[in-house]
Protein backbone atom coordinates (compact mmCIF):
# COMPACT_ATOMS: atom_id res chain seq x y z
CA UNK A 1 0.00 0.00 0.00
CA UNK A 2 1.13 3.55 -0.61
CA UNK A 3 -0.24 7.05 -0.31
CA UNK A 4 0.54 10.47 -1.69
CA UNK A 5 0.79 13.21 0.94
CA UNK A 6 0.50 16.85 -0.06
CA UNK A 7 1.25 19.14 1.67
CA UNK A 8 3.67 17.48 4.10
CA UNK A 9 4.61 20.48 6.24
CA UNK A 10 3.89 19.61 9.91
CA UNK A 11 2.37 16.28 8.77
CA UNK A 12 5.09 13.91 10.04
CA UNK A 13 2.84 12.38 12.67
CA UNK A 14 0.08 11.59 10.11
CA UNK A 15 2.54 10.03 7.66
CA UNK A 16 4.19 7.92 10.40
CA UNK A 17 0.78 6.77 11.64
CA UNK A 18 -0.28 5.83 8.10
CA UNK A 19 2.82 3.66 7.64
CA UNK A 20 2.65 2.09 11.10
CA UNK A 21 -1.00 1.12 10.60
CA UNK A 22 -0.19 -0.75 7.37
CA UNK A 23 -1.29 -4.41 7.36
CA UNK A 24 2.29 -5.21 6.31
CA UNK A 25 3.58 -4.21 9.77
CA UNK A 26 4.55 -7.00 12.19
CA UNK A 27 2.87 -7.32 15.58
CA UNK A 28 6.06 -7.99 17.55
CA UNK A 29 6.61 -5.04 19.85
CA UNK A 30 10.42 -4.94 19.69
CA UNK A 31 10.37 -5.07 15.88
CA UNK A 32 7.67 -2.40 15.68
CA UNK A 33 9.78 -0.15 17.92
CA UNK A 34 12.75 -0.33 15.53
CA UNK A 35 10.58 0.14 12.45
CA UNK A 36 8.69 3.06 14.01
CA UNK A 37 11.92 4.81 14.96
CA UNK A 38 13.43 4.32 11.48
CA UNK A 39 10.26 5.57 9.80
CA UNK A 40 10.11 8.61 12.05
CA UNK A 41 13.72 9.55 11.29
CA UNK A 42 13.36 9.05 7.52
CA UNK A 43 10.03 10.89 7.28
CA UNK A 44 11.24 13.79 9.45
CA UNK A 45 14.28 14.16 7.25
CA UNK A 46 12.08 14.75 4.22
CA UNK A 47 9.46 16.89 5.97
CA UNK A 48 12.10 19.18 7.47
CA UNK A 49 14.73 19.40 4.77
CA UNK A 50 13.60 18.18 1.33
CA UNK A 51 11.79 21.32 0.23
CA UNK A 52 13.39 24.70 0.70
CA UNK A 53 10.12 26.49 1.42
CA UNK A 54 8.71 23.46 3.25
CA UNK A 55 6.02 23.04 0.63
CA UNK A 56 5.95 19.82 -1.35
CA UNK A 57 4.73 16.26 -1.50
CA UNK A 58 5.84 12.82 -0.33
CA UNK A 59 4.77 9.36 -1.32
CA UNK A 60 5.09 6.78 1.44
CA UNK A 61 4.34 3.09 1.27
CA UNK A 62 5.05 -0.39 2.52
CA UNK A 63 5.32 -3.77 0.87
CA UNK A 64 6.11 -7.34 1.85
CA UNK A 65 8.82 -9.25 -0.02
CA UNK A 66 10.38 -12.75 0.12
CA UNK A 67 6.98 -14.37 0.69
CA UNK A 68 6.18 -12.06 3.60
CA UNK A 69 9.53 -12.42 5.36
CA UNK A 70 10.84 -8.92 4.58
CA UNK A 71 9.13 -5.59 5.10
CA UNK A 72 10.02 -2.87 2.62
CA UNK A 73 9.30 0.81 3.26
CA UNK A 74 9.64 3.37 0.47
CA UNK A 75 9.67 7.12 0.88
CA UNK A 76 9.74 9.34 -2.19
CA UNK A 77 9.89 13.12 -2.62
CA UNK A 78 10.63 15.62 -5.37
CA UNK A 79 12.69 17.97 -3.23
CA UNK A 80 16.34 18.97 -3.45
CA UNK A 81 18.43 15.96 -4.52
CA UNK A 82 19.98 14.69 -1.29
CA UNK A 83 21.54 11.36 -0.42
CA UNK A 84 21.16 11.00 3.36
CA UNK A 85 23.33 7.86 3.34
CA UNK A 86 26.34 9.81 2.06
CA UNK A 87 26.53 11.74 5.31
CA UNK A 88 29.39 10.71 7.58
CA UNK A 89 28.34 8.61 10.58
CA UNK A 90 28.66 10.29 13.97
CA UNK A 91 31.72 9.38 16.04
CA UNK A 92 30.07 7.23 18.70
CA UNK A 93 33.32 6.88 20.63
CA UNK A 94 33.71 10.62 21.27
CA UNK A 95 33.29 12.00 24.79
CA UNK A 96 30.17 13.93 25.78
CA UNK A 97 32.08 17.20 25.51
CA UNK A 98 33.33 16.36 22.00
CA UNK A 99 30.14 14.89 20.61
CA UNK A 100 28.28 17.01 18.12
CA UNK A 101 24.57 17.52 18.62
CA UNK A 102 22.58 15.92 15.81
CA UNK A 103 23.33 13.64 12.87
CA UNK A 104 21.81 10.63 14.63
CA UNK A 105 18.57 10.16 12.68
CA UNK A 106 19.73 8.42 9.52
CA UNK A 107 22.50 6.68 11.51
CA UNK A 108 19.74 5.03 13.58
CA UNK A 109 17.92 3.94 10.39
CA UNK A 110 21.16 2.34 9.14
CA UNK A 111 21.64 0.48 12.40
CA UNK A 112 18.05 -0.59 13.03
CA UNK A 113 17.16 -1.68 9.49
CA UNK A 114 18.70 -4.63 7.63
CA UNK A 115 19.07 -2.74 4.37
CA UNK A 116 18.79 0.89 3.35
CA UNK A 117 19.13 2.26 -0.17
CA UNK A 118 18.96 5.70 -1.76
CA UNK A 119 18.29 6.48 -5.41
CA UNK A 120 17.65 9.67 -7.36
CA UNK A 121 15.33 8.77 -10.22
CA UNK A 122 13.15 10.87 -12.54
CA UNK A 123 13.58 13.95 -10.39
CA UNK A 124 12.77 12.15 -7.13
CA UNK A 125 14.65 11.13 -4.00
CA UNK A 126 13.73 7.54 -3.18
CA UNK A 127 14.72 5.98 0.13
CA UNK A 128 14.02 2.27 0.59
CA UNK A 129 14.44 0.57 3.96
CA UNK A 130 14.10 -3.17 4.50
CA UNK A 131 13.65 -5.18 7.68
CA UNK A 132 13.60 -8.96 8.01
CA UNK A 133 10.52 -9.99 9.98
CA UNK A 134 11.68 -13.37 11.23
CA UNK B 1 5.93 13.21 27.46
CA UNK B 2 5.27 14.16 31.04
CA UNK B 3 8.22 15.46 33.08
CA UNK B 4 8.05 15.77 36.87
CA UNK B 5 10.92 17.45 38.71
CA UNK B 6 11.37 17.35 42.49
CA UNK B 7 14.17 19.62 43.69
CA UNK B 8 15.90 19.47 47.05
CA UNK B 9 18.90 21.83 47.02
CA UNK B 10 21.25 20.57 44.32
CA UNK B 11 19.41 17.24 44.06
CA UNK B 12 16.90 16.81 41.28
CA UNK B 13 14.64 13.77 41.07
CA UNK B 14 13.10 13.61 37.63
CA UNK B 15 10.37 11.21 36.49
CA UNK B 16 9.81 10.79 32.75
CA UNK B 17 6.58 9.34 31.43
CA UNK B 18 5.65 8.87 27.78
CA UNK B 19 7.26 9.09 24.34
CA UNK B 20 9.74 11.66 23.07
CA UNK B 21 9.20 12.21 19.38
CA UNK B 22 8.97 14.90 16.77
CA UNK B 23 5.65 16.19 18.13
CA UNK B 24 6.88 16.96 21.64
CA UNK B 25 10.69 17.21 21.63
CA UNK B 26 10.62 21.02 21.88
CA UNK B 27 8.35 20.82 24.92
CA UNK B 28 10.64 18.19 26.50
CA UNK B 29 13.64 20.49 26.06
CA UNK B 30 11.68 23.34 27.60
CA UNK B 31 10.67 21.14 30.57
CA UNK B 32 14.35 20.39 31.22
CA UNK B 33 15.42 24.05 31.21
CA UNK B 34 15.65 24.29 35.03
CA UNK B 35 18.15 21.39 34.96
CA UNK B 36 20.23 23.01 32.22
CA UNK B 37 20.57 26.24 34.19
CA UNK B 38 21.37 24.65 37.57
CA UNK B 39 24.84 24.89 39.18
CA UNK B 40 26.37 21.55 40.31
CA UNK B 41 23.07 19.69 39.82
CA UNK B 42 22.85 16.06 40.96
CA UNK B 43 20.20 14.66 38.66
CA UNK B 44 18.59 11.23 38.89
CA UNK B 45 16.07 10.48 36.15
CA UNK B 46 13.62 7.65 36.43
CA UNK B 47 13.00 6.43 32.89
CA UNK B 48 10.53 3.63 33.71
CA UNK B 49 7.76 5.41 31.79
CA UNK B 50 9.85 6.50 28.79
CA UNK B 51 8.66 4.06 26.12
CA UNK B 52 10.29 5.65 23.10
CA UNK B 53 12.73 8.30 22.00
CA UNK B 54 13.65 9.46 18.53
CA UNK B 55 16.91 11.22 17.66
CA UNK B 56 15.16 14.45 18.69
CA UNK B 57 15.07 13.15 22.25
CA UNK B 58 18.66 11.92 22.08
CA UNK B 59 19.97 15.34 21.13
CA UNK B 60 18.25 16.79 24.21
CA UNK B 61 19.83 14.15 26.47
CA UNK B 62 23.21 15.06 24.96
CA UNK B 63 22.58 18.79 25.50
CA UNK B 64 21.66 18.05 29.11
CA UNK B 65 24.77 15.94 29.68
CA UNK B 66 26.99 18.66 28.17
CA UNK B 67 25.34 21.25 30.40
CA UNK B 68 25.65 19.05 33.51
CA UNK B 69 29.39 18.56 32.85
CA UNK B 70 29.86 22.31 32.27
CA UNK B 71 28.07 23.00 35.57
CA UNK B 72 30.13 20.33 37.40
CA UNK B 73 27.10 18.23 38.22
CA UNK B 74 26.05 14.62 37.67
CA UNK B 75 23.36 12.82 35.69
CA UNK B 76 22.12 9.25 36.12
CA UNK B 77 19.34 7.59 34.13
CA UNK B 78 17.55 4.73 35.90
CA UNK B 79 15.15 1.91 34.98
CA UNK B 80 15.44 2.34 31.25
CA UNK B 81 13.22 0.22 29.00
CA UNK B 82 15.43 -2.33 27.16
CA UNK B 83 14.23 -1.10 23.75
CA UNK B 84 15.17 2.48 24.59
CA UNK B 85 18.42 1.26 26.13
CA UNK B 86 19.32 -0.34 22.80
CA UNK B 87 18.97 3.07 21.12
CA UNK B 88 21.34 4.55 23.72
CA UNK B 89 23.76 1.64 23.12
CA UNK B 90 23.72 1.87 19.31
CA UNK B 91 24.41 5.60 19.35
CA UNK B 92 27.19 5.35 21.94
CA UNK B 93 25.11 7.36 24.41
CA UNK B 94 25.46 4.59 27.02
CA UNK B 95 29.16 5.42 27.26
CA UNK B 96 28.68 9.17 27.72
CA UNK B 97 25.63 9.13 29.99
CA UNK B 98 25.53 7.01 33.16
CA UNK B 99 22.72 4.46 33.02
CA UNK B 100 21.92 2.38 36.10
Amino acid sequence: MKKHFNPIKDKSADIIEYLMSSPDMPQDEALRFKIHLSIEEAVENVVRYAYEDGIGWMEAGTDLEDGGLTLSIEIKDAGTPFNPLAREDPDITASAEERKIGGLGIFLCKKLMDEIKYEYREGCNILTMKKKLS
Amino acid sequence: MDVKINQDGCKYEVVLDGRIDTTNADKFQEDLTPLMNAETPEIVMDCTGMQYTSSQGLRIFLSLQKSVIAHKGSLVLRNMDPKVREVFDITGFSSIIKID
